[in-house]
């Protein structure tokens, strides 16, 4: 009677093996085994599909469980001794638990994400070690030389088409060589069990919101690879052996394996009482590997700068993914889901290359501030009024010389007039043409000593100002500002960036300076942090 | 005689598993087809990581993304595609050094804490100048150098993935 309450622990496995059939049909149903898209896919499960999260988190989850019971039963098993009349039942059994350790490491790679990207990385690292076969062990599981679309692929067909196959005739085999006598108390037991191991699967899942999903896989960004907790004691032994980590990582779960297979074949005493040293190992083993287990957790948990770099990389995960949701990810890929927020190449351009020298909050600013507003009509009436003043020329070397341009002395009007001639070469829409054309008059007059206005003709001593402001502009002077056109090589402090930025880059600089003539400081402040 | 049990057992059996070869082969010589074959081609040659002049001579590491121009990946092609990532260094005007992020060991990426260059997977330590320091990890040889030179003020690099965890620097 006491023995057959372990009998449940096998009907809940098979329970959880239908969780995981049922949920992952629905998945890949979704799913885009794809270096593109895959990260997409499962981002598109998890937060924006109703229920996803659910479906997932119970795929994620329930395979921790089926680890677990397994464990649970093949230790009961073991203690019991029943492997000595069933023996080929208990290695079908240890067959089953390495299929879903397969299916453990071919499903985490599939989700794309930096976690099981660079976990499988160093799986398939470990595997290529193997003397001889190693380089083809990973040609094989890889597809070829390098990650990408065919290492998906292949993953995804071992985990939805091979191991289920597997498995299924594996878990037959294993029930049909394990059969007893079962009565009808057996069955609702069994049934209460299941329910149960259910409810505190859904609740778990309920409690995590489904599974994690880090930020796209990144080659060239630094990630703090851990295997999932199944494999830790694995991984803390390759940390305790230091140099023979490599004997380790192949020695160890050969040594396990061969201990469990060999089992049936050396413990045949008939009395329990005599099995004690047999009991005693088993025993000993799993709770060796469970205090490896622990003991890389608390190891990873003692390490401050461990937890900055994670707390980090989920703000990247939660960051990419809202951006996901916002923008969808592009069909060039995940890496490139920034390209959806507004001017993101020009703002991060700028931010990267700009802002140390124009950036109002510059400790050693150089240049004009550049911000909201920058070529309006204020803006241009209050530079025309003070060249030399802090927010325009004042912190550049030419202020403080005598080319420095002179403020100019007219009244409200003439100003005005002259303003909107200069407004007015940045092709704006909302010209005063009458006047532009009195502030012409005024330009001739007073300008043309120093400066010109016609498109691309450089004045005397000082900038042409033919299209200032324009796009054309812009990237004309990003491009070269010690052009005789712009501001000449004496003039100019600004390095030239037609070398170091493409075409492309500089347009994208200039349209993100003609946007933010007509932007205000809130606009600038409601753009999307980059 | 054509009725005899045994004859009709075997010539079913010759048949079903005649037919299931048939099958079999192909569909396995399909599976095995990109083991060992490049199905991922990324440049050879040297690839622009960026303008000299945003290192200083005898200054520190930066870590500069790799990024290849083109890259075909089995049956797609796309562009801007990021290889990993590289440490450089300025040593002369016109002379430069790299590192490859990726860890010598299982393939991490290595990270640069300003002293030592650290794999957060598996802990290897390594100095400024790449080398492996003996007792802080299983990487068996230092961080593999990569080809890099100054032209027209640009930094370029040659990419090349090493075989992991061996003593020696055989290309992958």
């Amino acid at each position: 009677m006491t023995k057959q309450i372990w009998r449940v622990l096998g009907w809940s496995l098979v329970m959880l093996l239908v969780v995981e059939a049922l949920t992952g049909a629905a998945l890949a149903a979704f799913y885009a085994p794809s270096s593109t898209d895959a990260w997409a896919s499962v981002a598109y499960v998890q937060d924006q599909m109703p229920w996803g999260w659910l479906v997932r988190g119970l795929h994620f989850h329930a395979a921790s469980a089926i680890v677990i019971i397994s464990g649970v039963h093949l230790l009961q098993i073991a203690v019991a001794g029943t492997y000595r009349e069933r023996a080929a039942a208990w290695w079908i059994g240890l067959v089953l638990v390495l299929l879903v350790l397969g299916f453990a490491i071919s499903g985490y790679v599939l989700r794309w994400d930096q976690a099981g990207y660079w976990a499988n990385r160093v799986e398939v690292g470990i595997a290529a070690g193997t003397p001889v076969v190693g380089g083809l062990i990973r040609s094989l599981a890889i597809g070829g030389n390098e990650y990408g679309n065919l290492t998906l692929t292949r993953f995804y067909t071992l985990h939805v088409i091979a191991l289920p196959a597997l498995i299924t005739a594996g878990v037959v085999v294993h029930i049909v060589l394990a059969k007893r006598a079962r009565d009808w108390s057996d069955g609702l037991r069994a049934a209460f069990a299941m329910a149960a191991v259910f409810a505190v699967l859904v609740g778990y899942v309920v409690s995590q919101h489904g599974a994690d999903l880090a930020a796209p896989a990144d080659p060239s960004a630094a990630f703090d690879a851990r295997p999932l907790w199944y494999f830790r004691w694995l991984f803390e032994l390759r940390h305790l052996a230091g140099s023979a980590e490599k004997l380790a990582a192949m020695a160890a779960p050969a040594v396990v394996g061969g201990f469990l297979v060999a089992l049936p074949l050396v413990d045949k005493p008939e009395r329990q009482a005599k099995r004690m040293p047999w009991i005693a190992g088993v025993v000993g083993l799993f709770a060796l590997i469970f205090v490896l287990t622990i003991a890389s957790f608390v190891q990873d948990s003692g390490d401050a700068d461990l937890a900055k770099r994670q707390a980090q990389a989920e703000k990247d995960a939660s960051r990419t993914r809202a951006l996901a949701v916002k923008h969808g990810v592009p069909a060039t890929g995940p890496l490139d889901i920034k390209q959806g927020i507004v001017m993101y190449r020009a703002r991060s351009l700028y931010e990267k290359r700009c802002t140390g020298c124009h950036a109002a909050t510059s400790k050693d600013r150089k240049g004009p501030i550049i911000g909201a507003g920058h070529g309006n009509r204020a803006w241009l009436t209050a530079f025309l009024k003070e060249p030399s003043g802090d927010a325009f020329w004042g912190h550049t070397k030419l202020a403080k010389t005598d080319d420095a341009m002179k403020p100019v002395e007219l009244g409200e009007g003439d100003l005005a007039d002259l303003t909107e001639l200069l407004y007015a070469q940045s092709g704006a829409s909302d010209v005063d043409a009458a006047r532009r054309d009195r502030g012409k008059v005024i330009f001739d007059k007073a300008c043309t000593d120093c400066h010109a206005i016609e498109e691309g003709v450089a004045g005397a001593s000082a900038p042409g100002l033919g299209g200032l402001g324009s796009r054309d502009w812009y990237t004309s002077f990003i491009g070269n500002p010690k052009s005789p056109v712009h501001m000449g090589s004496d003039h100019s402090q600004m390095p030239r960036f037609d070398k170091d930025l493409s075409i492309v880059d500089r347009d994208a600089l200039a349209d993100y300076l003609v946007w933010l003539r007509t932007a205000t400081q809130r606009d600038v402040d409601l753009l999307e942090p980059l | 005689m054509g009725d005899d049990p045994d004859r009709r057992k075997i010539l079913t059996c010759a048949v079903g598993g005649g037919l299931g070869l048939v099958i079999a082969v192909p569909a396995a010589r399909l599976v095995l087809g990109p083991t060992g074959e490049q199905t991922v081609t990324t440049p050879t040659d040297p690839l622009d990581v960026g303008a000299a002049d945003r290192l200083k001579v005898g200054g520190p590491w930066q870590k500069v993304d790799v990024v290849a121009p083109l890259v075909k990946d089995g049956w797609t092609t796309a562009r801007d595609v990021v290889l990993g990532a590289a440490f450089v260094r300025r040593t002369a005007d016109n002379q430069a050094q790299a590192l490859s992020a990726v860890c010598p060991h299982l393939g991490c990426a290595v990270g640069w804490d300003g002293k030592n260059f650290l794999c957060p997977c598996h802990d290897s330590k390594f100095t400024g100048d790449g080398d492996a320091i003996a007792g802080t990890g299983p990487a068996k040889r230092g961080l593999d150098p990569l080809p890099v030179k100054i032209e027209d003020g640009r930094l370029r690099l040659t990419w090349i993935r090493y075989q992991l965890d061996t003593a020696s620097r055989d290309k992958a």
